[in-house]
């Protein structure tokens, strides 16, 4: 990277938590510290939902995956406003009238102190190993793309992240989320700006889009039923629905931010900003995607996007006869795409159709190519191979102006920072909250509290650092630890559901049926081949149905709670 | 026995700042939705 670029970058990673601690100095109390005292505005807590909810790899891997995929990911969010709609009306106004600092607190109030700590504990197992994954995760991409040393790079985020979470608490986490969401909407903005100008003399704004939408790049919605595609309008609607129920409204690290509203109206705000933006923020990402599609439809993109992937390749025999392949199935794909051109300006529909098969034709010739040499690698190395985090930065590094290559690299950090911190805040507000003033230190000072608080929020940043710096150990693992959100958090949306909906269910049905609720989903995963997604809708179901048999069994139980 | 009453009443919310109550909120909130799904479903027809 050039001098520039650093100091963008530097400006972009260290002014932001500055100004967020400025904005949210003097937590004096344990509430101004968790709650941020009541006081946050709508707009704040919307944009730290979406910023605690935007990791790194959000930015990294949508794009990629709309080069490799298309658009069609933008249906696993079609479930979010659904749920935003549900919770606003719900889980809002139930915590912020209980008056708690937490999701699970409020779950003694209604069930009993074991099923809190039930609870508390799975969100603590559960969050604990994200966070150490969020820092990670960019580390490990900057290491291919740049070079430099992943560990350096986890220590740095971590070092940032920790300081400004612990001395700011909850105000500072929102006030920086604000502005790195600014700053990352700009940095897309000026993105697909980017993207767009370095398109070749002649292609335009409408060109690109026509040469994206006919491979199937901006293929958005599909309305067809089926339970074995991932993307569809229905499994967004259901799945991702779910999924987002579970996470806005039994996560601890989203529950916190809408605890901090200065009145439920504006929590209930908050949500439904949220709600109305995340759809067309992802559509957006995804979009910058498909550009740099085009992009490389006039200039040639390497087989395979990660660097070291391409270095084993190119070692191997028959590496010649594949490159050989791929380079000319993508200068056949780039002169269709350039007919295709000619024939749009002059308005030729017979030489527009002409060429439109052809480049169709190309681009499964390029698709096959590239197969091949993925093949190549799987063959010397075995397992996955999934090069879609490294397509965005490979072209941003490559291609980018001088000074915007360090202010997209500063805003991917930054997203790494932004969900990292609301994590930490959140860990340490369960941590101390619901299990050290619960079980272990209940007549303290509120002094005594907010020392404790910063302890566990430095606590829980070194245990982020330490676990980030084995994550690569963990090698397929890391994919295994990703999906562990949809073991626990189907449990916790039942045991909630349970809470808000079934009046009659006490506390014992309740904590067993979280029990009984996991063990189903192990069963799931153990005996059957259902995919993990399926697990939250199953998890939650079996909580719900074993709260409610085990609640009826005790009412028939002489002397039992009902 | 009923299973679907709500334990906490949330029907007495304050009004939102706008539209003047909640439920227009959220049928603003489910409409976009809508005119979402629609508009990126004409845009993929469109397009592909």
């Amino acid at each position: 990277m050039h001098l520039a670029d650093w100091i963008t970058m530097i400006l972009t990673v260290l002014l932001i938590p500055c100004f967020g601690l400025w904005k949210g100095r003097g937590s004096k109390t344990t509430d101004d510290y968790l709650r941020a005292g009541k006081s946050m505005p709508w707009y704040a807590m919307g944009l730290s939902i979406m910023a605690t909810q935007a990791s790194a790899v959000t930015f990294i891997a949508t794009t990629g995956q709309a080069y490799v995929d298309g658009m069609r990911f933008v249906q696993f969010y079609f479930g979010l406003p659904v749920a935003m709609v549900i919770l606003s009306a719900t889980a809002v106004p139930i915590f912020h009238r209980a008056g708690v600092y937490t999701a699970y607190e409020y779950l003694e109030k209604r069930f009993d102190a074991r099923t809190r700590a039930l609870a508390a504990t799975v969100f603590l197992i559960q969050r604990g190993m994200a966070v150490g994954l969020s820092m990670y995760a960019p580390a490990i991409v900057m290491s291919v793309i740049f070079g430099w040393p992943d560990r350096i790079t986890t220590l740095v985020i971590g070092i940032i992240c920790v300081v400004y979470t612990t001395k700011g608490g909850i105000p500072a986490v929102t006030w920086t989320d604000v502005m790195q969401m600014s700053v990352i909407f700009a940095g897309l903005i000026l993105g697909l700006v980017t993207v767009v100008s370095l398109l070749p003399h002649g292609v335009g704004f409408a060109d690109a889009v026509y040469l994206a939408g006919t491979v199937g790049k901006l293929n958005a919605v599909d309305l067809k039923f089926d339970p074995n595609n991932r993307y569809n309008l229905w499994s967004g609607l259901i799945g991702g629905g779910f999924l987002a129920l579970g996470y806005f409204g039994c996560d601890q690290s989203q529950v916190q931010r809408y605890l901090t509203g200065k009145s439920e109206a504006q929590s209930r705000l908050s949500l439904l900003f949220n709600a109305m933006a995340k759809v067309p923020m992802q559509f957006f990402i995804l979009f910058v995607g498909a550009m740099v599609f085009v992009f490389y439809l006039f200039a040639q993109p390497p087989m395979l996007f990660e660097k070291d992937a391409m270095a084993v390749v190119s070692n191997q025999p028959g590496y010649a006869a594949v490159q050989a392949g791929f380079d000319k199935a993508w200068e056949r794909r780039k002169h269709a795409a350039e007919l295709i051109d000619a024939a749009r300006k002059r308005d030729d529909s017979a030489a527009l159709a002409r060429s439109t098969a052809e480049y169709r034709a190309a681009q499964t010739d390029v698709d096959a190519a590239r197969k091949v040499g993925i093949d190549l690698y799987k063959k010397v190395r075995g397992g996955d191979f999934n090069d879609t985090n490294y397509i965005f930065l490979t072209f941003v590094t490559k291609y980018f102006p001088l000074g915007i290559v360090g202010l997209v690299i500063g805003v991917i950090f930054t997203a790494a920072m932004s969900s990292s911190s609301g994590e930490l805040n959140s860990l340490a507000t369960v941590s101390v909250v619901d299990l050290y003033r619960r079980h272990f230190k209940p007549e303290a000072s509120d002094t005594h509290y907010l020392m404790v608080s910063r302890i566990f929020t430095a606590i829980w940043g070194a245990w982020a650092v330490v676990f980030a710096q084995y994550a690569k150990q963990l090698g397929s693992l890391v994919e295994a630890v990703n999906q562990i959100g949809s073991f626990f958090y189907p449990v916790l949306l039942g045991v909630f559901i349970l809470a808000f909906f079934f009046r009659r269910v006490g506390g014992t049905a309740a904590f067993w049926a979280m029990l009984l609720g996991e063990a189903t989903i192990v069963a799931c995963a153990t005996f059957t081949k259902v995919a993990f997604l399926w697990y939250n809708v199953i998890g939650a179901v079996a909580v719900v149905v074993f709260g409610v048999l085990l609640s009826l069994a005790q009412r028939d139980a002489p002397g039992q709670e009902a | 026995m009923r299973f679907i009453e709500p334990v906490v009443e949330v029907r007495n919310c304050e009004p939102p700042p706008i539209l003047g109550r909640w439920r227009n909120i959220n049928l603003l909130v489910l409409g976009w939705l809508a005119f979402l799904i629609v508009l990126f479903y004409a845009f993929t027809r469109y397009f592909s």
